[in-house]
């Protein structure tokens, strides 16, 4: 029960952080969505990922997130198509009942398949057995650093 | 060592921002394509050893006693490096060139090698969640490249590129979180397995719609393709032809064929929903692209009605329609990378994408007029250029299959395609030479020289056209032919 709990919050602050305008609301939204998964991810034993959860998406990204929009100034409001805001609601119903009924029929006719987990620590696993996502981890942070690079540089008097 | 084609480009891209401090283009410039040409030179020497052998070489490259990373390359992933390294140099040459004007070039070619990095990673990674984490890699460098003229409309197709692409890995994403969920394993060999010992048609289903949306989305297969119009033109044109030329083949086309082919298994319901979806396209991409001004947006169109043709043959299924979709896929990225690259020569000359204003052209640029005209018979089909053969083989293997309509309908837009490409091609090049244009000067050295290799290959090609299916594309197809089969006996580590 409290799982359900958790969840609908969960979803229920997503869809805050999607509709809100006020883009400061909408992101502490975002914040408290990610610390319900952190706290469902605590409850379900992944506690590395309810560790990354809290840090990161909670902490680290949310005091991005709120000092960006610090730093801009909005100049005048934007008027945002009132069609998202009576479509939206309509494909997340949809989603939501196409998502019930397509996940109680695979999880009730079928059996999941038990490999031998991977044994070891947390670091052991990572390192040892997902060392090439390790490296294209290296190269998703390379490409966003280069391309803020790319996006923020000055260009010189003699470009197009 | 296989793990080459993932550590060199990585390595290089994170030294560029340094070695732009030492020389701002002479060093960037020389070291990025002396690494491509590496590349395409090893993709060679070591698809030779791979088709000599037959079989495909499995990789563990150990670090110490800690790190493991198994790659796996095989005559499918082969083809694609090479395409790849193919590509990527002629682009790179085209680079050194075209780019002057942009400034930055060591913060370009970081990105551009981190792009090909992400490609040669979800060409070899044997892992559902490494194919992902990899199409991450070349789609964050891709937001940044289409947006690298910071004007107004390339950054607006950038977002929508963004948007629209972080839908696709969010189904993609899903799809592979319920496999996991369900075969207890990431692995293609486990999850091949697993899905033959479930052997339920729902999952697979499920899963396989959640995929043709994220891949299908990365393709710009009709009707989700309102991306590609955009980004494409938008980009500078050697990222345009990497765009259409290889990125939406590697993180669409290649990921959603090993995964349906070697993996789940071609059903004949997604066999025929890939084959509705692929004429579709193939409608829609052309019949959009006629009635178009810009010139770079029609060759963007146009990609979308040729991956049409591809999706076809592949969806068919059959050994032959498997040939001529891969074959089909192998001339696309060459002769459209090559019009692209010819498309930003000439926007470079004269300054504007607009066919009306253009004219009489080839008095004054020969060699992108010549070039031009090769890559436009090769696309549209024109014997004895590439194009017409991979058609052909469609269109034969479409018959056999006795899917008659489909053949009808592939041949009739092969006849629209020749229309809108001879119209390009008299619209910019010949006629009455505009005044304005009366004192532009022909293409710099190597984006000359890019052109005309790429045009010598199209040409090569369609005359050694049974060298170039023995050697490279009968061991990919042999691959996708035997199916689940080849996972579950070949990947088995």
């Amino acid at each position: 029960m409290i799982q359900i709990l958790l969840l609908i919050a969960l979803v229920g602050f997503s869809i805050l952080a999607v509709l809100l305008r006020d883009l400061l609301k909408a992101a502490i939204s975002l914040a408290i969505a990610s610390i319900f998964l952190a706290i469902i991810f605590f409850r379900m034993n992944a506690s590395y990922a309810g560790v990354f959860e809290i840090s990161v998406v909670a902490g680290l990204i949310t005091v991005l997130f709120i000092s960006t929009i610090a730093l801009t100034k909005s100049d005048e409001d934007v008027r945002e198509s009132k069609v998202v805001s009576i479509l939206f609601p309509i494909f997340f119903i949809l989603f939501i009942i196409i998502d019930i009924i397509v996940m109680k029929t695979l999880i009730n006719r079928l059996t999941t398949i038990k490999y031998p987990s991977p044994t070891g620590s947390f670091g052991q696993v990572l390192w040892g057995q997902r060392t090439l996502d390790l490296v294209g981890q290296i190269g998703v942070i390379f490409a966003g650093v280069f391309a803020v690079i790319a996006l923020f540089r000055k260009r010189d008097k003699n470009d197009k | 060592m296989v793990f080459t084609f993932i550590l060199v480009p990585l390595v290089l891209a994170s030294l560029m921002p340094l070695i732009g401090k030492i020389s701002k283009r002479f060093l960037p410039d020389a070291l990025t394509n002396i690494t491509l040409l590496f590349l395409l030179i090893y993709s060679i020497t070591i698809g030779r050893q791979i088709i000599s052998s037959g079989t495909g070489i499995r990789q563990f490259v150990w670090f110490g006693q800690q790190m493991n990373i198994t790659l796996a390359l095989d005559g499918f992933s082969l083809l694609m490096l090479f395409l790849i390294a193919l590509v990527s140099f002629a682009v790179g040459l085209y680079s050194i060139n075209y780019m002057e004007h942009y400034g930055s070039k060591a913060i370009y070619y970081a990105l551009f090698l981190l792009m090909i990095t992400g490609m040669n990673g979800l060409v070899l990674a044997t892992d559902l969640f490494s194919i992902y984490i990899f199409l991450e890699v070349a789609a964050v460098a891709s937001y940044a490249l289409v947006a690298y003229g910071l004007g107004q409309d390339e950054l607006e197709a950038s977002f929508k590129y963004l948007m629209l692409s972080a839908v696709a890995t969010a189904f993609i994403l899903i799809s592979i979180a319920i496999i996991f969920g369900f075969t207890d394993s990431l692995r293609l060999h486990d999850v091949a397995l697993g899905f033959q010992l479930l052997n339920s048609k729902y999952l697979v289903g499920f899963c396989t719609a959640l995929f043709i949306f994220g891949f299908g989305l990365k393709a710009a297969i009709v009707p989700f393709h309102a991306w590609l119009p955009d980004a494409h033109p938008s980009a500078p044109a050697p990222i345009s032809a990497m765009l259409s030329g290889v990125l939406i083949k590697v993180s669409g086309i290649y990921a959603m064929t090993r995964i349906f082919i070697n993996v789940f298994g071609l059903s004949s319901a997604v066999s025929s929903v890939l084959m509705y979806l692929g004429v579709i396209s193939i409608l829609v991409g052309a019949i959009i692209a006629f009635s178009q001004n810009d010139i770079k947006r029609m060759l963007a169109y146009s990609s979308i009605s040729q991956i049409g043709y591809i999706i076809l043959g592949i969806g068919l299924g059959t050994p032959l329609g498997i040939l001529g979709g891969l074959f089909h896929l192998f001339n696309h990225a060459i002769f459209k990378s090559l019009l692209f690259l010819n498309s930003g020569a000439i926007e470079q000359a004269t300054g504007t994408r607009a066919l009306d204003k253009m004219g009489g052209l080839a008095k004054r640029m020969p060699i992108t007029a010549a070039t031009s005209a090769v890559g436009s018979l090769s696309i549209a089909g024109v014997p004895p250029l590439n194009g017409f053969w991979s058609k052909l083989i469609i269109i034969i293997a479409l018959v056999q299959a006795k899917s008659y309509g489909f053949a009808v309908i592939a041949v009739l837009a092969s006849v629209i395609t020749l229309w809108y490409y001879l119209v390009i091609q008299r619209r910019a090049f010949f006629g009455k030479l505009n005044e304005t244009w009366k004192d532009i000067k022909e293409a710099p050295f190597w984006m000359s020289f890019s052109t005309i290799l790429l045009a010598l290959i199209c040409i090569a090609i369609g005359v050694l056209f049974p060298l170039i299916i023995k050697s490279w594309l009968a061991p990919a197809t042999n691959v996708l032919s035997a199916g689940v089969n080849y996972t579950i006996n070949l990947f088995r580590f």
